[in-house]
């Protein structure tokens, strides 16, 4: 009985729901005990009939036997004759009644036409005195045939033909009424089964959904307590379970967008505090440093002295080169080309020092200013990101090469950042802030997060290591 | 909900199959058998033995003294002894009344007759009906007329029974109509008027039944049959003999006109010498007959006197 499904059929009546389950089993319980029934009835009511017609039988075999003595002996044949006729018309369950003769053959009968060989011998009394009864299926149906002795069957034997006509019809009838009652009961069955399972299995159903809803991250839905059974006690902690879900996640929630303002202001604030430092480095430090190279070279072409003049040389040198460092300091603090040409000029010249400071072959690629339509935040944020993933290429990758590509895909900048170099395993402690050695990468993750933008690495011992930062754009121009 | 409705159709269908299996087993049962018996042929069924031809079968006609039943069961050992000692099959006739009998005998359809005395007076006279022997019992060939009444009445003699129902045997039985009519006669009245009802059961037995029962307040009967049924536990009981008349001639063992002289002949000797063998003298004992006589033994001048002052009357 596996209908196509893979599974058992145990298995898949266990899966149908509980409402299929009642009403199944009900409507089972009923047709099979009203069939139970129906089958006894009919087994009792035909043993009932069965034994009163061949009661009635007996009597009447009997009757005509002790009638027909006389007439049989004075060869009364007429009387006889009206004798059957008669007891054929005063009981319609008659088939048919011969009277044979001490020697079997029939000496008068009630059928249209002489009784037949077999009819003659299907039947006989057992003993001289007793009547005998044999169930014969004969062209005109079931029959009992009862065969009674006539003066001890010397006179001869009465043969009554009780048909199970009218009991036949009698059963079909009970058997009718039987089927009629039980598939009423059965419909009644189901019809209650119906109405218990739905009064059960409607506030389970009404969980299920609010159950599916939470899990969906929708606490708004509450389950229905429509009374204080197990399903409504059920329904009440499930709501009271859901209210402090909810709330525990509100408070969740707050607490991460005060995270992030944090965050978001600590950045600004670091960001801020680089320019600050940076224009104080370029205007005030910087100009100081001029203005003391200027003074050397004046000093230096006013001194005659040879060794004074070494001596002003070195300086300028050390001079020249603290004014590299805080320009350089300056710029990596916060370069002014971000501010000043954007983000691919910033880069493309971060890059190209960085290249010559670790010697590090970069390749760089990136589509032209105007393709890139980015807020300040989201240009200082990729800015940064890659700032960092060169910082961690030349900190531990071992790399030869490195390539930086940027490019837009739909409404978003895709920053790629390839190294050859050992590369790691990527698990989840390098990438969570506890782990200190990658308090980098999850930084990265937070700052790409903090601008909308989404973070990905992608590294193995041995075959490098890429980044990818998606960072959204701020508007999408038309025409692609 | 799709899957409900299939669910259920599933369940519907296997409870609906469960159903069918059960009503389908109790079906099998009553089916089975082999070829259903025809009630009828269309032609003649043949008979279970075929019956020998007429003349070489003993007919012995045996009046209804006693009831069809009784006689069978009283004279079927008899029967068959005469039919043996003549080598032929016998078979009993019996009708309904004397008269049907004595009609049977005027015919010649039977070769041998038990009949009443009167039915033998009648059958002589009318169409020469010939005495073959006459039995005897309790050492006499003649036997009496008893009127008996139910044991619980009050009648003492004949008179008591006036104003009272009666029953007769058959017009042509003389212990069971003659002899009572002239009885009453003999009291200066009609049957007519003294009975104020009477009635015929055609067998000895039927009468004292009759009294028995209590369906009449009198009868009249044949003392031989009285006293073969006396021997039954039930056969007599619950009546009394009131009154008896004086002898007539016992009823004889008769034979039609004009019977084959060599069978008459063979069975007058069966008759006479029966009480010669042992089972001969056991069926006789049976009967309460000494033995057989020849049919000079008795007379029967009363009887006809009384039926030619009856037929007077």
């Amino acid at each position: 009985m596996n209908h196509g499904g893979g599974l058992p059929v145990t298995a898949r009546l266990l899966n149908v729901g509980i409402r299929v389950k009642i009403v199944g089993i009900v409507l089972g319980t009923v047709l099979v005990v009203g069939l139970w029934v129906t089958a006894q009835t009919r087994r009792a009511l035909r043993a009932t009939l069965s034994r009163e017609l061949e009661m009635k039988g007996l009597s009447l075999a009997r009757d005509v036997a002790a009638q027909s003595t006389d007439l049989l002996l004075t060869d009364n044949v007429f009387a006889l004759h009206r004798l059957l006729l008669d007891t054929c018309a005063n009981n319609d369950e008659i088939q048919y009644v011969l009277v044979l003769n001490g020697q079997g053959a029939p000496v008068d009968h009630t059928l249209d036409q002489p009784p037949s060989l077999e009819l003659l011998r299907a039947n006989r009394p057992q003993r001289p005195a007793l009547a005998h009864v044999s169930r014969l299926r004969t062209t005109a149906g079931w029959i009992r045939d009862v065969a009674a002795p006539i003066l001890e069957g010397r006179a001869g034997t009465v043969r009554v033909g009780m048909s199970e006509r009218r009991l036949n019809a009698q059963i079909a009838v009970t058997t009718r009424r039987a089927l009629v009652a039980t598939i009423l009961a059965g419909l009644a069955g189901v019809a209650l089964a119906a109405l218990v399972t739905t009064v059960l299995v409607e506030p389970i159903r009404e969980l299920i959904e609010v159950t599916r809803a939470v899990g969906r991250g929708d606490f708004t839905q509450t389950a229905p307590v429509r009374a204080q059974d197990e399903i409504g006690k059920l329904a009440a902690d499930f709501n009271a379970m859901t209210a402090s879900l909810l709330s525990s996640r509100q408070a969740l929630e707050r607490e991460k967008r005060a995270r992030k303002h944090l965050l978001q202001k600590v950045i600004t604030a670091q960001e801020d505090e680089r320019k600050r430092v940076s224009r104080e480095l370029h205007d005030q430090t910087s100009q100081t440093l001029t203005s003391l190279m200027v003074g050397l070279k004046v000093l230096e072409s006013s001194c005659p002295a040879d060794a004074a003049w070494e001596q002003v040389g070195n300086l300028r040198a050390e001079l020249a080169d603290a004014l590299e460092e805080v320009h350089r300091l300056a710029r990596e603090l916060r370069p002014s080309a971000l501010d000043d040409l954007g983000l691919p000029e910033a880069l493309r010249r971060f890059i190209r020092e960085f290249g010559d400071r670790f010697g590090i072959a970069v390749d760089f690629d990136c589509p032209e200013p105007a393709e890139l339509p980015l807020s300040p935040e989201v240009e200082t944020a990729v800015y940064r990101l890659v700032q960092e993933a060169l910082t961690n290429v030349a900190k531990h990758a071992r790399a030869r090469t490195v390539s930086v590509l940027l490019k837009r895909r739909d409404a978003s900048l895709l920053t790629i950042v390839e190294d050859d170099g050992r590369g790691f395993v990527v698990d989840e402690e390098t990438t969570s802030p506890e782990s200190d050695r990658c308090l980098g990468l999850f930084g990265m993750r937070e700052r790409a997060a903090l601008i909308g933008g989404r973070f990905h690495l992608e590294s193995a011992p041995g075959e490098g290591t890429t980044v990818f930062v998606e960072a959204p754009l701020t508007e999408v121009p038309s025409g692609g | 909900m799709r899957q409900f409705h299939r669910q259920m159709s599933r369940v519907a269908l296997c409870g609906l199959l469960g159903g069918c299996a059960v009503v389908s087993a109790c079906g099998c049962r009553l089916s089975g058998a082999a070829k259903p018996i025809p009630l009828t042929t269309s032609g003649r069924p043949p008979a279970a033995k075929p019956e020998p031809p007429r003349d070489r079968v003993l007919q012995v006609a045996i009046a209804p003294v006693i009831s069809p039943q009784e006689t069978l069961f009283a004279y079927k050992d008899l029967v068959a002894f005469i039919g043996e000692a003549v080598r032929r099959p016998a078979r009993v006739i019996q009708r309904r009344s004397y008269a049907e009998t004595n009609e049977v005998l005027r015919r010649g359809v039977c070769d041998l007759a038990f009949v009443c005395s009167l039915a033998y007076v009648r059958g002589q006279e009318e169409f020469g009906m010939e005495p073959l022997v006459i039995p005897q019992v309790a050492g006499k060939t003649t036997y009496q007329c008893y009127i008996i009444v139910p044991a619980r009445s009050p009648a003492r003699k004949l008179t008591d029974l006036r104003g009272k129902s009666f029953a007769f045997v058959d017009p042509l039985s003389n212990s069971g109509w003659l002899a009572p009519v002239a009885m009453v006669r003999k009291l200066g009245r009609t049957p007519e008027r003294f009975f104020s009802k009477t009635i015929y059961t055609y067998s000895h037995d039927n009468s004292i039944r009759a009294v028995a029962t209590a369906l009449v307040d009198g009868a009249a009967v044949d003392s031989l049959v009285y006293h073969y049924l006396a021997r039954r536990t039930d056969g007599v009981s619950g009546t009394r003999i009131l009154v008896s008349s004086e002898p007539f001639g016992i009823p004889p063992v008769v034979v039609p006109p004009g019977l084959n002289e060599t069978l008459k002949a063979e069975l007058r000797t069966a008759f006479l010498t029966m009480h010669q063998s042992e089972r001969g003298r056991r069926i006789l004992a049976e009967l309460l007959i000494d033995r057989f006589l020849p049919r000079s033994a008795t007379d029967y001048t009363s009887i006809r006197t009384r039926l030619e002052a009856e037929e007077r009357s």
